[in-house]
């Protein structure tokens, strides 16, 4: 039986609290707050407190689906991407490019959200830009 | 001899399966379980200023496998919640074996090794309109009349953003159902919770439990002084019962439940 704690960041919002996985067996069994972390100070807020269950969540997707006949198939992200891609293109010539937005996340990186951006205005050809923070 | 070999020796002898100490990993200090598998990682092996519930860790461990001889470094505090632990049969004193380090200061021990040395500044609206983390009880008590005492009260429970943390980091909180889940008791959904309920329900289940380790108060984002509520509850417990938490494994003065019940089972909202 083996115990180890993995230090992390909080996934959930844009404050970027530090977390501690409690690892047992390489199976996370739970959350504690990181007290040496700066932002956070050992302290937590009732979603990082239960990270641990979404991790472990039987309904959490371990790979792309694509919808297929009206139902959803596994996918590689290859497909995926792929599938994506060519429908994007079809919606833009379709029905012009301002018919996309592009949502982007307060939990991944600014330079993320820089490239996401950078997708909606030089790819797609849209300023429909918006950040879940504004939600 | 110090920690480490300490720890080594107890893991070749077999003395323990698994020992639960800190460890330096990208500049914070964490808990570890060491292995005989991961003998090369005591060379991290530190005494952490900072606090985490092993004993807790332990109890998680215990319950995957009720057979594992469990180390732990323990300070004072830890020591305590372990002797709860034993005395409600969350752990088995026989499996667990204790090295223990410097918890203050003192003529014999040359360094203290906890993060409480310094006591926690409050700063000067909190002293105003709550309560001072340091406030002596009997002054508290002078200073202001049941109203005030009680608006101040409510003023630091209203704060509460109902996180469940200073559940989650008890040690000495395993119940598996919880009070402050009973949709009963605690309406679910509603935030900030019921006032003064919420506190002062999880305040009673810390009589006769509560080692005063200060990891609630810690881990409140809304910095509620815990430490101060539970105090004056064990204080009844002590001056009733005579029992003060932790000190020993005798029998807790709470678990009155034998083997016959008593009282007849009615439905709540009768």
């Amino acid at each position: 039986m083996n115990c180890k704690f993995v230090p992390s960041v909080c996934s959930y919002c844009g404050t970027g609290c530090g977390v501690l996985f409690e690892v047992i067996d390489g199976k996370i069994n739970s959350t504690l707050p990181l007290k040496s972390h700066p932002v956070n100070q050992g302290k937590l807020c009732i979603k990082g407190w239960n990270l641990h269950e979404y991790i472990n969540s039987f309904m959490r997707l371990k790979a792309p689906l694509v919808k297929e006949e009206g139902r959803f198939q596994k996918a590689t992200w290859d497909e995926a991407i792929n599938h994506a891609a060519r429908n994007f293109n079809r919606i833009k010539e379709e029905h012009g490019p301002d018919s996309i937005g592009v949502l982007v996340s307060a939990k991944v990186t600014n330079e993320e959200n820089y490239l996401a951006q950078k997708l909606a205005r030089a790819a797609l050809k849209t300023n429909n830009v918006d950040h879940c923070a504004r939600l | 001899m110090d920690i480490t070999r300490q720890v080594e020796q107890l893991l070749k002898q077999g003395r323990v399966d698994i020992f639960l100490g800190y460890r330096e990993l990208y500049g914070h200090l964490i808990p570890h379980g060491y292995t005989m598998d991961n003998l090369e990682d005591l060379e991290n092996l530190k005494v952490s200023q900072h606090r985490y519930s092993l004993e807790k860790v332990a109890t998680h461990l215990a319950e995957k496998k009720p057979d594992l001889k469990i180390g732990i470094i323990a300070r004072d505090c830890n020591q305590r919640a372990l002797n709860i632990l034993y005395t409600w049969n969350q752990l088995n004193p026989d499996n667990i074996e204790t090295l223990n380090v410097n918890c203050c200061p003192s003529k014999t021990r040359k360094h203290g090794d906890c993060s409480y040395l310094e006591p926690k500044e409050t700063g000067w609206f909190k002293k105003e309109n709550g309560i001072d983390y340091n406030a002596e009880p009997d002054a508290f008590m002078e200073e202001f009349d049941n109203s005030e005492r009680f608006s101040h009260w409510m003023y630091e429970f209203s704060k509460c953003i109902k996180c469940y943390g200073c559940r989650n980091v008890c040690p000495v909180c395993f119940c598996p159902e919880c009070s402050l889940e009973n949709p009963d008791l605690i309406e679910p959904g509603a935030l900030p919770p019921e006032v003064p309920i919420f506190h002062l329900v999880r305040a009673t289940h810390m009589a006769g439990r509560c080692v005063d380790c200060g990891l609630c108060e810690d881990a409140c984002p809304a910095e509620i002084p815990l430490r101060f509520l539970y105090r004056q509850m064990n204080q009844i417990v002590g001056d009733v019962f005579g029992y003060n938490p932790g000190e020993g494994i005798e029998k807790s003065p709470f678990t009155i439940i034998g083997d016959k019940v008593t009282l007849e089972p009615k439905p709540m909202d009768a």
